[in-house]
């Protein structure tokens, strides 16, 4: 007799999830993905996944599924290097990692430089922790770990808006307040193809309700292409453009146009700059003052009732504080407000001045810019949950390339200031941030709000004075010497100079310690062999290293290297329960707060095993049972098992299944759920998928937080960073570092235009490159089919990802091409100074004749399937350099090439 | 009377191919084959570009060519509006494929698996000779459209007698619905705004409207 | 644009167009061996000619069964007459290759029966040209094909099938020593007749809009076409009209450049230049404000 079921799933392969689906299971076999309407009351996707999650069934069943723990027979690494991986039992494979984790352990968890002697790194945006059952209890059980090893960040990351979206407003991420906004700036922000479900569908809606999007890249995304109006920048020029709509705002516009309330009381925009660049303080408390226009004097900023002037000169006395507590008393001297500062820098910046840079018509940023003020509502308010707040349907969005590397501070810094000019920063319809990862604690972006002394939110920024300044660089990439806005929460080195960690393996810079490879290190749903910028040098690094723990699913070109594959159970195969729900990363904010499962659907294939028995038995091995379960039931698997009316908690000496854990897991959530009224378990939760409850979406917004602390946004003004700036470059040149100089330039309290794409001209210049001969700008941007998951090893993905023009080659403009002789289809070598990849040629008009375009990043020279399709690749070509990586670690994802026709190809 | 048609509203469709896998799933095509597609279409000329993303798939037209030229009759326009293949009919013989004017149906006369030789499980299982060298192409889900009859729900609201492809969209871009229910989903839409179907010159009535703007 | 733009059609190839080569010229041959049958057609033996183009008929036919991808069920071929071409075609040939062949057996000496034979000659020219008008509706129904569904394409279909018999009919002329100045003059007239009509074809398809390559495939394959199928053709037999002695062979050769011509552009049309109708915008859609854009019909001449 044939059975038929649905499983209920979740797919997270990308941070824009978790979305819903359920998975058709007919007599043991998998047959069909499809969404899973029972929970689209909850789910702001309506119950639906994503066209990767319908290529999890061909994932599971991929022939080239490694289904046995392998070991490596050849003690040679390299690319060149067969690794001989030979099938063994798990016994054998756990007993040889768990020989190395006790040697490690005897030796001591740290080596002789002080790094961490294991490292780990995972793939993007912490989405492999949605998959990797309990191991995050294994990693804290085990003590320090090293995860600088980027594989990708940074250069693949929308990494300025991570580290400056969290100091401004807890926006780890930023998105538009779509369910209510009319009107949205992107500059290559790409809603369509990387916030998931949820941001496609919210985005459809604010076009059916008549909301305007502009958006401003070089090439027509598929965001562009659903947007009413493209612009089709020069690349790397977005600033000035923002910079021309500041100007027209602040010197063409009636000043009564703006939020002047907003800017009054919830910024920083009255405090008074004394004439160092730092605030003027009251020389008791050290606070900033400002000018009080009911006593006509200075006074501190939250001195009671107050009418602070936005701007103006007064004559002011006290003192200013410098980098290193350097002091000035002033006298009776006169100080103007940081507001009156940012006009007069804003003065220079017509959109004539913009359009020489941007290649954009000035008559287009006095029409964007009105268009923007106009939507804003200024004045207007609206009332959610009993609370009235402004209602400012106006919002600013960046994308990849536009938020990392150089100018990434100066977009971000104007993309926050557009927002606080009209007043639509954290409020109704406006700009928002949708999580906190470097603030803790990270259980809501409220909660991690707390005040800091001068009015604004408390920044764990990495200290710069000279008693606390970290000289010696615990992580590999130095995100702790080197970039203070990384902070120090667990993600923090995910988020510094990840290149670093590579680059200096090779050769530290002057004055910088050896950076040492890691005894060992292991990788789960990465691959940074292929998905970094200079892949070849990575690849090179990685076969140095000496052991390499690789969970794999397939053979990729970066367990090539590893000494033990260990084949865990893929997404449908094994159980975990996430938290969902709240607000997390892109458009991922809810009115609902829960947890949801996802459980084997068929029994795991061949000897893969569920990565939480992978975890339990390697802490096992490693001796740290004990310290796994405890962290288990701490909630180191997402949730803690012990609550005030509940206990669910593990005994710690004991080896417990994956089952036994989840039914833990799942009873302490409901417990959490419902206050300790239900402790429905596991098989509760195979039935039902997910638990939730609604919550206030108040919670979207910080606004209201920060008025009931009385807090300011720090805008415009950067004093902090201008500060902290000056204290990293005295400790940098204490230590006889020069080379992050340029870097320091950086912390500027009003940023300037720079050339920024001068910066990648020079760089071309500087290796041997002559710009003549290396005339197009090579960009990227994400294909939402290809994206994450490894789904170009994916035969259906691939397939359907072909029907969107210029998959797996290299889009050129055709009027371009014309005049090059190059044809539609032809292959064509794109050389930058570093090396040359090939490809395929598809003609478009939807990109400036400046600019080429790779979407796929895959030169696959291991991946099954993948590697039989060429496809050409950027991170072949992108150099990895210091120049080229900006103040806060990052880069972007751009170079200067050269095309050129094969010759008899085509 | 009951005429069934799909809606696609064009101003929301982003391409995403969602329910281009979603059909392969429910009808189990084979690779290459995709009764449902979303195009990738650019129009115009640097700067003044347009990119349009548009579902096709068979049109299920009220004057079908493909059932005109059919020898075999296998190709049966059904009192529901839907244009069906009888597979244990159809000879392949390819004259309906011609005959279409939306390039919708496909003969795959070798078996084609996805990691080429050896089969998948999900392959195996959903393997059937009798789709072997004869005519396919979208049939609207037509089993969960007959669902429908035993259970009283209604194709395009009811998630179970809906369309795979309707069902998995994203963007709410898909819709489906009887034509001839003044009070349907898909008249609503039909109402409310104003649409196009593709090639509509050639006389063949597609069953297929593409929303392109609301009504001014 | 991949997948946009018009591309060849798939599912008929070569062996699509032997039918069209086989049923045309076996057709034009049927009927042409009727006429040679008249009285006074100056002693052409049209037995022999039937007879082949029944076999050119059947070739024709199986070259359909081979293309065919479930060929045991071919008689469901039959099962649809009230609208399919193709079943009509299959029906009159169920006739026309028995009436043919008794035709023929019954004008042959090895089973002569005149009564019979002349009457059901006429009757499978009858049916042949019945057959041949199928063929030409069968393209003309291909709706998905631009160049096929073109009506002007059907009497090129006719004609050429007509020219290509007579030019069999020239071949067996000099095969079995008639002599055959109508045929000459026929194959002139039917020659230029499809020369004209191609012209009109090629004409009215490039005024009402095609697939631009399927223009160009067919502009490309028209000077082959014109020159060996119609111009060498007709001045061949201009000459075999004043060269009396070598009349029958230069005859011969004339024919052949006619069917040659034919059978060329044929597999042209079928095989090469059937780009189908590919996908079109009248125009783009509204994306949150603003006006919907202009359409486009990509790899369209029109």
């Amino acid at each position: 007799m044939s059975t038929s079921k649905k499983i209920a799933q979740y797919c997270y392969q990308c941070v824009a999830g978790p979305d819903f689906l359920t998975v058709k299971v007919e007599d043991g076999v998998m047959t069909e993905v499809e969404p899973n309407f029972a929970l689209a009351d909850v789910h702001p996707g309506a119950g639906r996944a994503c066209v990767k999650a319908y290529g999890l069934v061909q994932k599971t069943y991929n022939p080239n599924r490694l289904l046995t723990p392998m070991k490596r027979t050849n003690p040679k690494k390299g690319r060149d290097e067969d690794p001989g991986f030979v099938a063994i039992s798990w016994d054998e494979a756990l007993g040889l990692v768990g020989e190395k984790m006790r040697e490690i352990r005897a030796k001591g968890l740290r080596d002789e430089h002080g790094y961490a002697r294991v490292a780990a790194s995972f793939g993007g945006g912490g989405t492999p922790t949605y998959y990797m059952g309990t191991f995050p209890a294994f990693l804290g059980a085990w003590g320090p770990i090293d995860f600088s090893f980027g594989s990708g960040q940074g250069v693949k990351c929308t990494h300025s808006e991570h580290l400056y979206g969290e100091l401004w407003h807890r926006g780890f991420t930023v998105a538009a307040d779509t369910p209510t906004s009319n009107y949205i700036l992107s500059f290559g922000g790409n809603p369509e193809a990387s916030h998931g479900v949820m941001g496609i569908s919210r985005h459809a809606d604010a076009r059916d309700r008549g909301a305007k999007r502009v958006q401003i890249e070089p090439h027509m995304s598929v965001t562009a292409a659903c947007s009413s109006e493209w612009v089709p920048i020069r690349p790397k020029t977005d600033p000035a453009f923002m910079y021309g709509l500041m100007h027209v705002m602040l010197h063409e516009m009636p000043r009564e146009r703006l939020d002047l309330p907003f800017l009054t009381d919830h910024t920083g925009s009255p405090y008074l700059i004394a004439p160092n660049g730092y605030f003027m303080r009251d020389p008791v408390t050290h606070k900033p003052m400002l000018w009080d226009t009911k006593r006509g004097a200075a006074v501190t900023f939250d001195t009671p009732d107050i009418a602070p002037a936005l701007e103006g000169s007064f004559t002011v006395s006290g003192l200013e504080v410098g980098a290193d507590d350097e002091e000035w008393q002033h006298e009776d001297i006169q100080v103007e407000t940081a507001f009156s500062h940012l006009v007069k820098q804003m003065e220079q910046y017509t959109p004539e001045w913009a359009e020489d840079i941007c290649q954009v018509p000035d008559g287009c940023i006095r029409r964007i810019a009105d268009e923007f003020v106009s939507h804003a509502q200024v004045g207007d308010t609206i009332e959610i949950d009993g609370e009235i707040l402004p209602l400012r349907p106006v919002s600013v969005i960046l994308g990849k390339t536009v938020n990392n590397g150089w100018g990434g501070y100066e977009c971000c810094w104007g993309r926050t200031l557009l927002a606080c000019l009209v007043g639509a920063l954290e409020v109704p319809g406006g700009t928002l941030g949708t999580t906190v990862r470097l603030n803790r604690p990270a259980t809501t972006r409220q909660a991690s709000v707390a005040p800091g002394p001068d009015g604004f939110m408390k920044y764990p920024m990495n200290p710069t004075d000279k008693d606390n300044w970290q000289e010696t660089p615990k992580a590999r990439n130095g995100h702790d010497t080197l970039v203070p806005l990384s902070a120090s929460s667990p993600w923090s080195q995910a988020l510094g100079p990840t290149h670093f960690a590579w680059m200096f393996r090779k050769e530290s810079p002057e004055n910088w310690p050896e950076v040492s490879a890691p005894d060992l290190w292991f990788v789960y749903r990465t691959n940074p062999a292929i998905s970094f910028w200079d892949t070849k040098a990575v690849t090179e690094r990685i076969a140095e290293f000496p052991y390499i723990v690789s969970f794999a699913y397939i053979r990729d070109e970066t367990n090539h290297m590893a000494d033990i594959l260990l084949p865990e159970c893929t997404d449908f195969e094994s159980t975990q329960l996430i938290r969902v729900g709240g607000t997390k990363f892109s458009e991922s904010y809810w009115d609902h707060e829960g947890v949801a499962l996802r459980q084997p659907a068929i029994e795991p294939l061949g000897e893969t095993r569920d990565f939480t028995d992978i975890a339990t038995a390697l802490a096992e091995q490693a001796g740290i049972l004990d310290r796994y379960n405890n962290a288990i039931n701490k909630g180191a698997g997402g949730i803690p098992l012990k609550g005030d009316h509940w206990d669910f908690t593990l005994d710690t000496d004991t080896k417990h299944e994956a089952e036994v854990i989840w039914d833990a897991m799942c009873r302490s959530a409901s417990a959490e759920l419902t206050d300790g009224e239900e402790t429905d378990g596991l098989d509760w939760y195979k039935e039902n998928g997910m638990r939730t409850r609604p919550i206030s979406r108040l919670i979207w917004y910080l606004f209201p937080e920060m008025k009931k602390q009385k807090l300011r946004f720090e805008m415009p003004y950067q004093e902090q960073l201008y500060r902290v700036g000056k204290q990293l470059g005295n400790r940098l040149h204490e230590k006889g570092i020069e080379w992050w100089n340029e870097q320091l330039k950086e912390y500027e309290p009003l940023p300037p235009w720079k050339d920024f794409p001068g910066i990648w001209e020079q760089a071309t210049v500087n290796s041997g490159g002559d710009l003549k001969d290396y005339p197009f700008w090579l960009l990227t941007s994400r294909s939402m089919q290809l994206a994450w998951g490894s789904n170009s090893s994916i035969q259906m993905i691939d397939e359907v990802a072909k029907n969107m023009h210029g998959h797996r080659a290299m889009i050129m403009n055709a009027g371009r091409a014309a005049e090059m002789g190059i044809e539609e289809g032809d292959l064509v070598e794109i050389k930058s100074t570093l090396r040359a990849t090939k490809g395929r040629v598809a003609l478009k008009q939807g990109i400036r004749p400046d600019t080429i375009l790779i979407q796929g990043q895959f030169d696959h020279w291991v991946t099954p399937y993948s590697k039989d399709n060429p496809a050409p690749s950027m991170n072949t070509v992108v150099p990895m350099s210091l120049a080229l990586t900006d103040a806060t670690g990052s880069s972007a994802d751009i170079v200067r090439v050269a095309v050129t026709k094969l010759a008899g190809a085509a | 009377m009951t005429r069934y048609v799909m809606v696609a509203d064009l101003r929301r469709c982003v391409g995403c191919q969602t329910c281009t896998a979603a059909c392969k799933h429910a009808n189990a095509t084979p690779p290459g084959v995709q009764w449902r597609q979303v195009l990738d279409m650019e129009t115009g000329t640097y700067p003044q570009v347009q990119r349009t993303f548009v579902p096709v798939g068979c049109m299920h037209c009220a004057d079908p060519p493909c059932e005109d030229v059919c020898p075999s009759t296998a190709t049966k326009i059904r009192p529901d509006g839907i244009v069906e293949i009888d597979y244990d009919l159809c000879i392949g013989c390819g004259y309906c494929a011609v005959a279409c004017p939306y390039q919708a149906r496909h003969i795959v006369h070798k078996r084609d698996l996805a990691y080429g030789k050896e089969a998948m499980a999900n392959e195996d299982k959903r393997f059937d000779e009798g789709r072997m060298s004869v005519a396919m192409k979208c049939n609207f889900c037509q089993g969960r459209i007959d669902k429908a009859k035993e259970t009283g729900q209604t194709p395009g609201i009811d998630p179970e007698v809906t369309p795979a492809c309707v069902n998995s969209c994203l963007a709410d871009a898909l819709h489906f619905g009887d034509k001839e229910d003044p009070d349907s989903n898909v008249n609503k839409l039909l109402a409310e705004n104003q649409t196009f179907r593709m090639h509509e010159d050639l006389g063949t009535d597609p069953g297929f409207y593409y929303i392109w703007d609301k009504n001014k | 644009m991949n997948g946009i733009e018009p591309w060849h059609q798939v599912n008929w190839d070569w062996r699509a167009a032997g039918n069209f080569i086989g049923g045309g010229s076996g057709t034009g041959l049927v009927i042409l061996a009727a006429i040679a049958s008249l009285p006074g057609s100056q002693g052409v033996l049209y037995w022999p000619l039937g007879l082949l183009g029944a076999v050119l008929v059947g070739i024709g036919l199986f070259c359909v069964w081979l293309e065919i991808g479930r060929p045991w069920r071919a008689l469901h071929v039959f099962f649809h007459p009230q609208s399919s071409w193709m079943t009509r075609e299959a029906f009159v040939s169920a006739i026309l290759l028995p009436v043919t062949l008794i035709a023929a057996v019954t004008a042959s000496p090895y089973l002569p029966l005149p009564g019979v034979a002349g009457g059901t000659m006429w009757l499978a020219a009858i049916l042949a040209a019945l057959y041949l008008f199928c063929q030409a509706r069968i393209l003309h129904a291909s709706k998905g094909i631009p160049a096929w569904r073109h009506p002007a394409l059907m009497p090129v279909i006719v004609v050429t099938g007509l020219a290509e018999g007579c030019g069999f009919l020239l071949l067996g002329t000099a095969l079995f020593a008639g002599s055959a100045s109508w045929t000459l003059a026929l194959l002139i007239g039917l020659v230029l007749a499809r020369w004209l009509s191609w012209r009109r074809y090629l004409a009215e398809l490039t005024e009402t809009g095609a697939p631009t390559k399927a223009l160009a495939v067919l502009n490309g394959a028209t000077p082959m076409i014109n020159n060996v199928g119609h111009f060498a053709a007709a001045v061949v037999a201009v000459l075999a009209l004043i060269w009396i002695d070598a009349g029958p062979w230069l005859g011969a050769l004339a024919g052949l450049l006619a069917i040659a011509g034919g059978w060329w552009m044929k597999f042209v049309v079928i095989a090469r230049a059937a780009f189908n109708q590919g996908f079109a915008l009248p125009l783009t859609p509204v994306r949150g404000q603003g006006e919907a854009g202009p359409g486009d019909k990509p790899g369209w001449r029109n």
